[in-house]
């Protein structure tokens, strides 16, 4: 491949794991790259996906002492516990710098930046008051624990408790499955002009595209799922 | 193929032939070259907001000779350079200026529902194009609820036509409501929309293929449909119809001038109560133009806003609300959502994402405890908007990453429902401001027994399909789609904003051409019948400038 697009996807790769990366090594499509399509993608989509790849460098939104908060509360929500990372805490901030919100709020929450601080501060005094420790502090299942009754609830620390979980899920859920990482990790194709594709229907693939094969296969959906279920009650205590 | 010839169209609206040929997908030169009218000049018509409403009404108007400036808040879209093939990246798409919702039911706007720029929410609408039954025009009088309009079906049908061969619509023959044929033939489906086919036929439910604005096959230049599936972030191909491509090069070529990155703040009245035109902000700097007629095309949001930021002595409660209905019977539509696994690979991400619908359930079944009906459509979310389908199931950690894991056997399906029109569902000003210093809208909505009762009625009916089609698993989420309403359309003063031309009441030479005007909504999604509503009052508006009356008269 020749052109502008492949120079910047290999400068783009220098500083980030190359090949078919997915988050923790949990793909099931094998050797499936979308970034490998990259090269027959658009200019101002390739720089605008690529880009999600090298985000590094300080936090600008949240402060020092929140950071921590976040990027454990984050990483909680999206079970990203093992390397590679998508830096979804890196994509949060640099869309609460921007103020680059969903378009509204709910009428008893703050602006989504308050809304963030606010509640990454209530989630240190909530552990502080139960486990005698910051919410990064304590063990994974007391954080899940604490994460748990949050969502069950109506109210906690004075939000409704549906509109802050709203909050945090739309952001993390939008950052995590922006990345090229995750769209290897659920076989997804990703930028698809000027390219298309040729072979729409059930259980039809275009070339590039890969079947399943987790190292579990033939494992049924249920069974995956079910599996899932017990993962996350024994990662996040009693109350998975 | 429809009555009429791919000639016909051009020979009033050569939009199509307009754009170019080659790699690029804009014609600049149009764009370069476009009528700039001076500062100080009194134009016949100002409109503003150019989306479907108002390109669609500034496209009639320039062929009919009229001087025409629409004014946009956001900007003249470029698909080549400003629109990527990518979920998120597009959150430039959206009307993202803050906005507070409440209610019991509230809302959520943004990328659901509100469109920014040049072509408006058609530029990120999923492409339906469903004309409304006749029955949604007397609700009020045939099941006593909603309203009935002071226009009939058979008013607008020719527009239907007019503008189905305009955007092109492809699909099966429509044997619903009004039974039509479509200008183009069905295209090709995907994995979700066997999949809704499969399970209607299985139930006796009859589904069809379309009505969609995609192209099948070349019209004018442009191309093909190339099922990328990213209808929902803007066609890069300018294969989905948006006013961007099917009216606004032709409302160019007519000598219309399109101001992009102009937010319109207030409507301008003398003291004799008539418009004499609008102030905007331009580079943060307010301007103002002067017009004979002014039309207000910001949708149901914004275009209650604006009535209301622009009170004045004459109408201390906001321009033509001088019967507290600006802003009230804003409606949305339940838009439930059900999604089902099967073993097979639906890759549901490849084609777009409207293909296939019913409209089986539409109408009023007197057998049902319920008023007003449903329609159901295959949806197809990006990963993105999946996820939040999986984690309104709870999910979350583990089990969100193993669902979303099993993204390619999941099939989707939507369902639009009938909510009836509330008075106190409703656009009113925040305490909060914009940057601007311009107060926000709030928007109240809270659901009745009759809307509740469909969501569920069409949760379950949306399950049977998947199903029936052989779906092992199937997960819901309870959403809305659509805006229509907030200044409708009625016989009197007393019940609504707008008369049957779509002029307000109070103020003879001020119109509205947008979806706020709908007094109902069906179950069908709303951008053809605002386009054909627009090309209806574009109509009256030329009738009445050749009777030499454009300013109005109060009478």
């Amino acid at each position: 491949m020749t052109g502008p697009g492949r120079e910047r996807l290999a400068s783009a790769a220098d500083d980030v794991p190359q090949g078919a990366v997915t988050p923790g090594h949990q793909g099931r499509f094998g050797d499936f790259d979308v970034l490998g399509q990259a090269d027959r993608w658009d200019e101002p989509t390739r720089t605008a996906v690529l880009g999600r790849l090298h985000q590094h460098g300080s936090l600008r939104f949240f402060g020092v002492d929140e950071e921590p908060t976040v990027r454990a509360l984050v990483d909680l929500l999206l079970a990203q516990h093992e390397e590679p990372r998508v830096p979804v805490v890196e994509l949060i901030d640099a869309r609460l710098v921007l103020g680059e919100t969903d378009g509204w709020r709910y009428e008893d929450m703050p602006s989504d930046g308050e809304a963030w601080r606010q509640s990454l501060s209530a989630l240190d005094r909530a552990a502080d008051a139960g486990f005698g420790h910051r919410f990064h502090e304590i063990d994974i299942g007391d954080q899940g624990e604490l994460v748990q009754r949050i969502q069950n609830g109506d109210v906690w620390e004075g939000f409704d408790a549906n509109h802050l979980w709203s909050l945090w899920t739309r952001y993390a859920c939008t950052a995590f499955y922006s990345h090229p990482w995750a769209w290897n990790e659920i076989g997804f194709g990703g930028p698809a002009y000027p390219r298309g594709y040729k072979n729409i229907g059930l259980d039809r693939r275009e070339p590039w595209e890969r079947a399943e094969i987790d190292a579990h296969d033939p494992v049924p959906w249920a069974d995956r799922a079910e599996a899932a279920r017990r993962t996350h009650a024994r990662r996040t205590g009693r109350h998975g | 193929m429809g009555r009429f010839s791919d000639t016909d169209v051009r020979s009033r609206n050569a939009s199509a032939w307009l754009l170019p040929t080659g790699d690029e997908r804009t014609n600049h030169g149009l764009r370069r070259d476009m009528r700039r009218y001076d500062p100080d000049d009194e134009v016949d018509v100002v409109v503003v907001g150019c989306g479907a409403g108002g390109a669609t009404l500034i496209q009639r108007l320039a062929r009919a000779g009229t001087q025409v400036v629409g004014l946009d808040a956001g900007p003249f879209w470029d698909p080549d350079r400003d629109w990527v093939s990518d979920e998120y990246g597009s959150h430039g798409l959206y009307w993202t200026e803050p906005r507070v919702i409440g209610g019991t039911d509230p809302v959520p706007l943004g990328s659901n529902n509100s469109g920014r720029g040049v072509g408006g929410s058609m530029i990120h609408y999923a492409g339906y194009t469903p004309r409304f039954h006749p029955s949604d025009f007397r609700t009020d009088s045939a099941d006593g609820v909603g309203a009935d309009w002071p226009i009939r079906y058979e008013d607008l049908r020719p527009y239907y036509e007019a503008i189905e061969q305009e955007l092109p619509v492809s699909g099966q023959p429509w044997p619903w409501g009004d039974p039509h044929r479509y200008p183009y033939a069905p295209h090709p489906v995907g994995g979700n929309g066997e999949i809704l086919v499969r399970g209607g036929d299985a139930l006796g439910i009859r589904t069809r293929v379309g009505p969609v604005a995609i192209t099948n096959g070349r019209f004018g230049n442009r191309p093909h449909c190339i099922y990328r599936g990213f209808c929902l972030q803007g066609c890069k191909v300018n294969a989905k119809a948006s006013p961007l491509i099917t009216h606004v090069p032709d409302a160019l070529a007519h000598g219309a001038e399109i101001r992009p990155n102009a937010m319109v703040t207030r409507v301008v009245l003398d003291h004799q109560g008539r418009a004499v035109g609008v102030t905007y902000l331009t580079d943060g700097i307010e301007r103002f133009q002067r017009s004979r007629v002014v039309v207000v095309a910001g949708y149901s949001i914004e275009t209650p806003r604006l009535l209301l930021l622009s009170a004045c002595k004459e109408f201390p409660d906001g321009i033509a609300n001088d019967h507290g209905q600006v802003g009230r019977y804003v409606m949305v539509q339940g838009a439930p959502q059900v999604a089902g696994r099967f073993d097979e690979e639906v890759r549901m991400y490849k084609a777009p994402p409207p293909e296939v619908s019913t409209e089986e359930f539409y109408e009023t079944d007197p057998s049902k405890p319920y008023r007003r009906g449903f329609s159901v459509q295959t949806v197809s979310p990006l990963p993105i908007t999946y996820a939040e389908h999986v984690t309104a199931q709870g999910h979350w950690g583990d089990v969100l990453r193993e669902y979303m894991r099993d993204y390619t056997h999941w099939s989707s399906l939507g369902a639009l429902c009938e909510f009836l029109p509330r008075w106190e569902n409703a656009v009113t000003l925040a305490d909060e401001c914009d940057r601007n210093g311009y107060p926000v809208a709030h928007f109240s909505y809270s659901q009745c027994d009759n809307d509740r009762a469909l969501m569920q009625a069409s949760q379950h009916v949306q399950e049977d399909l998947l199903r029936a089609a052989g779906a092992t698993e199937t997960i819901a989420i309870s959403r809305y789609a659509h805006l229509v309403g907030g200044c409708r359309m009625a016989s009197d003063a007393e019940h609504g904003v707008v008369d049957s031309q779509q002029r307000t009441f109070a103020v003879p030479n001020l119109y509205l051409s947008d979806g706020s005007v709908l007094p109902t909504q069906g179950a069908a999604n709303p951008a053809l019948t605002i386009m054909a509503l627009a090309a209806r009052c574009a109509d009256g508006l030329i009738a009445t400038r050749r009777n030499g009356s454009l300013r109005g008269s109060a009478s």
